[in-house]
């Protein structure tokens, strides 16, 4: 695999990480690899209902869980926000 | 034969810019070496230190330290002090005489570039002692570190840490490479003198002096209260050469390294300092919080000496107020987690008593800070050890060489600043450490923080491998140095939660 380098900010952590995943990945399983490694390490586990939502720092929109990181217009060390949204 | 008096001959003796004969005054001190700022060479006649000292007085004095430290030393070699002590105190004496020890070291010759090439001759008389200061620093560091080598091999470090690109070494290097090494006699003076030297080698060695004279550790006391005593005379270079350059038009320039050289110096003694008087020194030991000591040495007596000499609080006041009450807390976690990657063995220091206290001295403490802390406990208390050492590697600032953090929690906020620069994007962990940047980027840019490595492939993507380049090997690698005894008492009462 490629590995990509993110800049993770899951949120509620108290600092950033720094996240080598295969640039093949789509977003949501960015998303899920970051929960495997950080979720009941740093923060709290992901609870049943919660669904992670990831957006690049700055911007206002969250990413499409389907697309793949390679066609999401992400550079290597980009900081991406990784943040709980809950079902209601 | 009548002696004269040093007030006499001293300024007359230390007169020593002559007019050079065999090559230019430009040759003699060049530019780049000297002064970079073009201040005109006359400039420096007024060049006057408050405290003068003949050699013959220095080597006195210096003699009657060396005897009082070494003393101390003696009679308590056979004491069990350090056996004793509580795991927090060992942890602080690992990590201070593994960080400190090449400091003083490279210091010597960063104060014998200063006697060479500053172009006032009080300021070469000083700086000559400064150099000598430097010398026993790093002497008596190693000597006192070597006592403790029979304890732990975390005391190895003491001459082992310069040689290494272990990421605390990576930090301290880039930081006094820049403020130290790298400058012309006038900007270092300004840099490492003032900024440094009267400001925060205080936070080292006064505030822990007494803490450690509080915990018992008369040996380690003593040794940073001779140290001090020799930071105070020589810092003293710096405020000379700050008047001489707002008197001559360069107050921009002089306001300018000084928000450099403060804000570094910050960004190394908060984790620093901070960790060791709010964590590892044990509770009924202490006196003052980090904040509080930063609070009457800084804010208070710093400052006003800064006004005083007409130059302005740095431009991001607000921002270090603020973070006096969160950088170093958010630093404590990741060097607790990240515990493999030190040489010392970090204790977390937060036990429900020490938590107590730091809620009363930092309000909000267990809603943010805390709230990363819980997670832990979870994982300690259900036993699962190994989920309290994350798999990723932390994000690394690109200017300080700390780990990129914030404020955790619910209410917590953690923000990269960024800054695209020739094709490479570089990240921040403040406003601040991107404007430090953003003053001469030629000057850092080329520089690659140990994560930066890590994304390049410069070693092995794997635990082992980043910890291997750091030269960490396995004996060495950090532990909770109380076993996680820490955490017994939360067993009490969230053992069944868990």
């Amino acid at each position: 695999m490629a590995a990509f380098p993110l800049v993770v900010n899951f949120v509620g952590d108290y600092g950033l990480k720094v996240l080598l995943v295969d640039a093949e990945l789509t977003i949501a399983e960015v998303a899920a690899e970051a929960a495997r490694q950080l979720a009941g390490v740093v923060v709290p586990p992901v609870a049943p209902g919660e669904t992670l939502r990831v957006r690049v720092q700055g911007r206002g929109d969250t990413l499409p869980d389907d697309v793949k990181l390679t066609d999401a217009g992400l550079i290597e060390m980009e900081t991406v926000e990784i943040h709980r949204e809950r079902a209601s | 034969m009548a002696m004269l008096k040093t007030e006499e001959w001293y300024d007359l003796a230390r007169a020593t810019t002559w007019t050079p004969r065999y090559v230019a005054p430009r040759e003699l001190f060049p530019r780049e070496l000297s002064d970079v700022h073009d201040l005109p060479d006359e400039a420096f006649d007024a060049f006057d230190e408050p405290y003068k000292v003949t050699y013959r007085d220095y080597v006195r004095t210096q003699r009657e330290k060396d005897v009082g430290a070494y003393s101390v030393r003696a009679a308590l070699a056979r004491g069990k002090f350090y056996d004793n002590a509580a795991p927090g105190w060992q942890a602080l004496l690992q990590l201070h005489f593994g960080a400190a020890t090449f400091l003083e070291y490279g210091s010597v010759s960063a104060f014998a570039r200063a006697t060479r090439f500053g172009k006032a001759g009080g300021m070469r008389n000083m700086a000559t002692f400064g150099s000598l200061d430097e010398i026993r620093h790093a002497q008596v560091h190693l000597r006192f570190a070597y006592d403790y080598l029979p304890r732990s091999r975390a005391f190895d470090w003491a001459h082992k840490a310069p040689r290494t690109d272990n990421w605390v070494i990576i930090s301290e290097r880039h930081t006094f490479d820049d403020i130290e090494h790298t400058r012309d006699a006038t900007s270092f003076a300004v840099m490492t003198n003032f900024a440094f030297e009267t400001c925060f080698t205080n936070l080292q060695f006064v505030a822990l002096s007494a803490d450690a004279a509080r915990s018992g550790d008369h040996t380690f006391a003593t040794m940073l209260q001779t140290i001090q005593s020799d930071e105070a005379r020589h810092s003293q270079i710096g405020e000379p050469l700050l008047r001489i350059m707002i008197e001559h038009g360069k107050k921009a320039e002089a306001q300018r390294l000084l928000d450099v050289s403060f804000w570094r110096c910050w960004k190394q003694f908060s984790p620093l300092s901070g960790i060791c008087m709010d964590y590892y020194t044990p509770l009924e030991h202490r006196e003052h919080s980090f904040k509080e000591f930063m609070q009457e040495w800084v804010s208070e007596q710093f400052i006003r000496k800064i006004l005083d000499l007409g130059l302005d609080r740095p431009w991001y006041w607000d921002i270090f107020l603020e973070e006096l009450d969160t950088f170093h807390h958010a630093q404590q976690i990741g060097v607790y987690l990240y515990r493999p990657t030190e040489w010392w063995h970090p204790i977390a220091g937060v036990s429900p008593e020490e938590r107590g206290w730091l809620e009363d001295k930092y309000p909000g403490w267990n809603e943010t800070f805390g709230a990363c802390w819980d997670v832990i406990i979870g994982n300690l208390l259900a036993r699962r050890t190994e989920a309290t050492i994350p798999e990723p590697l932390p994000m690394i600032c690109n200017m300080s060489g700390f780990e990129l953090t914030g404020v955790p929690g619910r209410k917590g906020k953690v923000v990269d600043y960024t800054l695209d620069y020739r094709g490479r994007r570089y990240h921040f962990g403040s406003a601040v450490d991107r404007w430090i940047f953003e003053q001469e980027p030629e000057r850092y840019a080329g520089h690659r923080s140990i994560v930066d490595r890590y994304a390049a492939a410069v070693m092995p993507q794997t635990a082992d491998g980043v910890l291997d380049y750091m030269g960490m090997s396995p004996p060495e690698r950090g532990t909770d140095r109380t076993g996680y005894a820490w955490v017994e008492p939360y067993r009490r009462t969230r053992g069944k939660a868990a």
